[in-house]
């Protein structure tokens, strides 16, 4: 009949990683790119056609950046912003998630609604009234600024929402009938159970934050205070730019994020704990 | 650790203090929330409706925004992009992820490289996502074309030169872009699926893609929506791929509603009229995520 | 399905919230905008916009010289990207910023930040100041009044590569008219993929067909009719045809970096302007490049007397909200005059200010072309501004850059997309 599992199983495996890896390949090259441009001089990074191993590696470049501008300072005030705003956001948005999946009172849901709404416009469209109320506030040229306009946002409370949806009421309705209040339901219960969500709730938040260059560009005018994205576009003059030095930049502001992501998968592999639903 | 059982409190009491803890939980998010988006939004939307260059007093203009808008021939332009790109990004973006997803959750060896990898493309720069992708297009060198023209199309489409293909080549990459992305947050989905309702179907002698249809997408009903609002909600609001692989060009074939909000409100310092864009796309948006959510509530019930 | 009491109200307090919020807006931005009154014996700090100030020398330059001059006003400078400089001076202005002085990077800008009134008349500083040598001045002129003065002018002229014309025996002729330098472009090119040499490379921006053609035909950019373009697209689009010139497309596609192409030896001719000079005098000394440049006038049409080209000042202005508005007056003052020009002068920027002395200052730097012909180049006969500054310009501009990219994609004939043009800038912008 058909062929022995064995072998049918092995060929199904080296098709599916032939598969991925062009398929990884792929998604890899802008990433080599960086690496290559990151090597070579400013004048050759554009240069056509292109040309992706350079004749001579600038390693260079990887050692001049520290000098030409305050990366490890830059470094520094990104990793604050993105940790602190990432772990209010994570905080504030699965409680609030509580109170909007398994707490019923009315206008729950149309304030729901309401709050999936504003993600909807482009920040552009509300950018300057914002920027009065916190000039008005003298929050500007502040962390303040940037950490109060994005711990508090709507993606967060939206994706634990989700998530708490997808756990059974009874585990909820359980641990009231024992006597959990609310609160203890949340920290007990739905904090625990829910830390896939949870952790990629974080990395996206981190990784959106990090990579966020509009809201400390406007906000964050004291140099001390840039983040690694103002650092890198400092490079860019206003008839040219350093293409290669922004490249280097680039590769090296990647690394922390691929740091987190690969300490943070292990919450992808935890299963959810359900034997407490049975019996 | 025990507590002795409470009695049932009355119900009106109940009801009041569901009101007061589910408010305790929002409120942490909801002020700030309030406080720092909401306000400058209805702030923003209020401009609408009245005419404002930053600097001045605003003026009354009751409806004037909405009918230039309605006469405005980039706007039209505009809309009609957007949908567009809304149209190929969402559902290409979420069977990409759902792919992705799927095939890394197993144990697989490297299963984690692979998993960073298809993440890389959110975290790159965009400028080298714009370089590398518009090379790849390259309507004369560019692999794209080369393998087209080997499949033996004599005249393939000149991609980012063109004013027909530019959306497509911009609707290519930001999928390969944002797949990463989503497919984050079905990993995560797929983790709450016990393990127990696979093994139940199987059990039952359901084939893999029976599993798929019957376990799998049903418990990942709660993602797939979160999933497919977002998907919508960015698609309308894309602005930076386009900025910079093509800005809105060639002509206007790939301007969209945010790169227009922009262009009048900050550049041109009409806030009154690129507010009153903004409000219509608001709308736009809310309208589709209504349905989407009234037909998740009734799927739900089934 | 919820519309209880409760939530209606809410809604309600949340619209009532929305106009309140308006309403402050608008106290917000006329807001208390007086300035102290400067004490002219006491120490001063005089903040400035500026763009990427450890890559752009001539900020530092003329701060120096201010600063010694003027021992009791310190300088400070307020850092902003360039890339989206005119983003966040928008709305650092409408949040009631009070930085003192607004550097204008162009005059499309200048025309925005005036015509809302933003910035402070400084007519009077204008007459006290010998505009004789001040080129670019008209531009700024408002209605009668000035709001900012140049500091600096660039203005564009072909750059070409010594050795490449030297290899193929070919000299420059003077005057050197479109045809010439479109038959010189063609013999110039050579090699393949790779090593190809390419005779000239145009950049991307539509002033290179757009504002040269309006400057030599005396065209008006803001008219409605733009049937003048027509010859100067048939030179671009014919050298793009003959493979002369790297095509539209594929440049814009993968953001061809003018310097680049220039400095990788690959190019012969490139029209571009003269803020170049200090990159290149730059590259050269670091060795980024060992390319023998040297300078020409920009081609003319036929029957032309003397060199016509285009140019853009870069201005400083002074904020209707500033704090002190004497000093920054007579920062504005310093940096249009022969000291400022001077102090830009040896940074290998080009002052607004001309005169044969800032000429000769300027070709004594190290790394000059020595010729005749580079001296010719720098000294045009006239400097048509880039773009004529209206209320309008801006709307103008971006249909101008559409059509541009439509025609020289190949998207549209040179006919249609002029036509385009006309018709659009017609109904949309001059009804």
């Amino acid at each position: 009949m058909t062929a022995p599992p064995r072998s049918r199983s092995l060929a199904r495996s080296v098709l599916a990683y032939t598969g991925l890896i062009v398929v990884t390949a792929l998604v890899l090259v802008p990433f080599a790119w960086m690496v290559s441009s990151s090597l070579k001089q400013d004048n050759e990074v554009f240069a056509v056609p292109i040309q992706w191993i350079p004749d001579e590696l600038r390693w260079s470049n990887f050692a001049e950046i520290w000098e030409r501008i305050p990366l490890l300072t830059y470094l520094g005030n990104s990793a604050f912003l993105s940790v602190t705003v990432t772990c209010l956001q994570v905080l504030t948005g699965s409680f609030a998630a509580y109170g909007f999946s398994k707490v019923r009172f009315p206008g729950r849901d149309a304030l729901f609604l309401a709050y999936i709404g504003t993600i909807a416009v482009p920040w552009q469209a509300y950018m300057v009234p914002q920027y009065i109320m916190m000039q008005k506030a003298e929050l500007t040229d502040t962390y303040w600024s940037i950490i109060l306009l994005q711990a508090f946002g709507a993606f967060g409370v939206f994706l634990m929402r989700q998530y708490y949806m997808s756990i059974p009421d009874d585990l909820c309705e359980a641990a009231r009938i024992d006597g959990l209040s609310e609160y203890g339901i949340y920290r007990r219960i739905m904090l625990p159970l829910s830390k896939p969500a949870l952790a990629s709730l974080a990395l996206l938040t981190f990784v959106n934050t990090w990579n966020d260059y509009m809201g400390p560009f406007i906000y964050l005018t004291s140099n001390e205070l840039w983040t690694v994205q103002l650092g890198l576009r400092s490079f860019v003059g206003q008839y040219d730019a350093e293409y290669a030095m922004i490249m280097t930049g680039a590769v090296l502001s990647v690394l922390p994020i691929l740091v987190i992501f690969l300490f943070g998968q292990r919450y992808f592999i935890q299963g959810i704990a359900t034997s407490g639903l049975k019996g | 650790m025990t507590q002795p059982t409470p009695a049932a409190p009355p119900r009106r009491g109940r009801g009041r203090h569901h009101i007061l803890v589910g408010w305790s939980f929002i409120l942490p998010n909801f002020v700030g929330f309030a406080l720092f988006t909401l306000v400058p939004m209805l702030a923003a939307f209020a401009l609408a409706f009245l005419e404002w260059d930053s600097y001045g007093s605003p003026e009354w203009a009751g409806l004037d925004n909405f009918t230039r808008l309605l006469g405005d021939e980039n706007f039209h332009v505009a809309l009609r992009n957007t949908l567009f790109y809304a149209a190929g990004h969402i559902p290409l973006t979420l069977v990409a992820a759902l792919g992705l997803a799927l095939v890394l959750n197993r144990k697989i060896r490297g299963v984690q490289f692979f998993r960073t990898a298809a993440f890389f493309p959110y975290i790159t720069s965009l400028v080298a996502v714009a370089v590398v992708w518009n090379m790849l297009f390259n309507p004369t060198a560019g692999p794209v074309n080369q393998v087209l023209e080997a499949l033996g199309l004599t005249d393939p489409p000149r991609w980012v030169a063109s004013t027909d293909w530019a959306m497509p080549a911009v609707i290519v990459t930001s999928v390969w872009r944002d797949m990463g992305y989503y497919m984050v947050l079905y990993l995560a989905g797929l983790q709450t699926i016990p393990r127990e309702y696979y093994e139940a179907a199987r059990v039952d002698g359901a084939s893999a893609w029976q599993r798929f249809w019957s376990v799998t997408l049903p418990c990942l009903r709660p993602t797939t929506f979160f999933v497919l609002v977002m998907l919508t909600i960015q698609s309308f609001k894309v602005l930076d791929l386009i900025l910079v692989m093509t800005d809105g060009g060639p002509g206007r074939s790939t301007l969209v509603l945010a790169q227009l909000i922009f262009r009048e409100g900050i550049r041109e310092g009409q806030f009154g009229y690129s507010s009153a864009i903004a409000l219509v796309l608001f709308v736009i948006v809310l309208t589709v995520t209504v349905v989407q959510f009234r037909i998740n509530e009734r799927r739900s019930a089934t | 399905m919820i519309t209880s009491g409760k939530t209606g109200a809410r809604r309600r307090a949340v619209r009532g919230l929305g106009l309140v919020t308006a309403l402050s807006l608008t106290i917000a931005a006329c807001g208390s905008g007086d300035p102290e009154p400067a004490d002219p014996n006491g120490k001063i700090t005089l903040s400035v916009t500026v763009w990427n100030l450890a890559k752009t020398p001539e900020f530092k330059a003329l701060f120096d010289a201010f600063q010694q001059a003027n021992p009791n006003i310190t300088v400070k400078p307020v850092d902003i990207l360039a890339d989206d400089y005119p983003d966040k001076v928008t709305t650092m202005l409408a949040g009631g910023d009070k930085t003192d002085v607004i550097t204008m990077k162009n005059v499309t800008d200048y025309s925005r930040y005036s015509s809302r009134g933003q910035l402070l008349d400084i007519s009077d500083t204008v007459r006290s100041v010998d505009t004789a040598g001040l080129a670019g001045l008209d531009a700024f002129k408002v209605g009668g009044s000035y709001f900012a003065l140049p500091y600096r002018q660039d203005f564009w002229l072909l750059y070409y590569n010594k050795t490449l014309l030297d290899k193929a025996g070919v000299k420059l002729p003077d005057p050197l008219t479109w045809d010439e330098y479109a038959k010189l472009a063609k013999q110039l090119t050579s090699g393949d993929g790779g090593a190809k040499i390419h005779g000239a490379y145009h950049h991307t921006w539509r002033s290179v067909v757009q504002a040269i053609s309006a400057a030599q035909t005396g065209g008006d950019q803001l008219g409605g009719d733009y049937t003048f373009f027509t010859e100067q697209y048939n030179v671009a689009k014919g050298l793009q045809d003959a493979g002369a010139v790297l095509d539209f497309g594929t440049a814009k596609a993968q953001q061809a970096d003018y310097r680049s192409m220039f400095e990788s030896g690959k190019t012969a001719m490139m029209p571009m302007g003269t803020w170049y000079i200090s990159g290149i005098l730059e590259a050269r000394k670091k060795g980024a490049t060992d390319v023998e440049w040297a300078l020409a006038p920009m081609p003319q049409r036929p029957g032309a007397t003397g060199t016509t080209t285009f140019g853009s000042p870069t201005a400083f202005a002074v904020n209707k909200k500033a704090q002190h508005a004497d000093a920054a007056k007579k920062f504005v003052e310093f940096a249009a005059s022969k000291a400022g020009a001077e102090a830009i002068t040896k940074v290998g920027v080009v002052p607004a200010l001309q005169s044969p002395e800032i000429t000769k200052a300027y070709f004594a730097l190290e790394g000059m072309p020595a010729d005749e012909l580079s001296k010719k180049a720098f000294e045009p006969e006239k400097v048509n501004l880039e773009m004529p500054v209206s209320d309008k310009t801006s709307d103008i501009d971006t249909i101008l850059n559409e059509e541009h990219e439509l025609i020289m994609v190949g998207d549209k004939s040179v006919a249609d997309g002029i036509r385009s043009m006309n018709e659009r800038v017609k109904n949309e912008v001059l009804n």
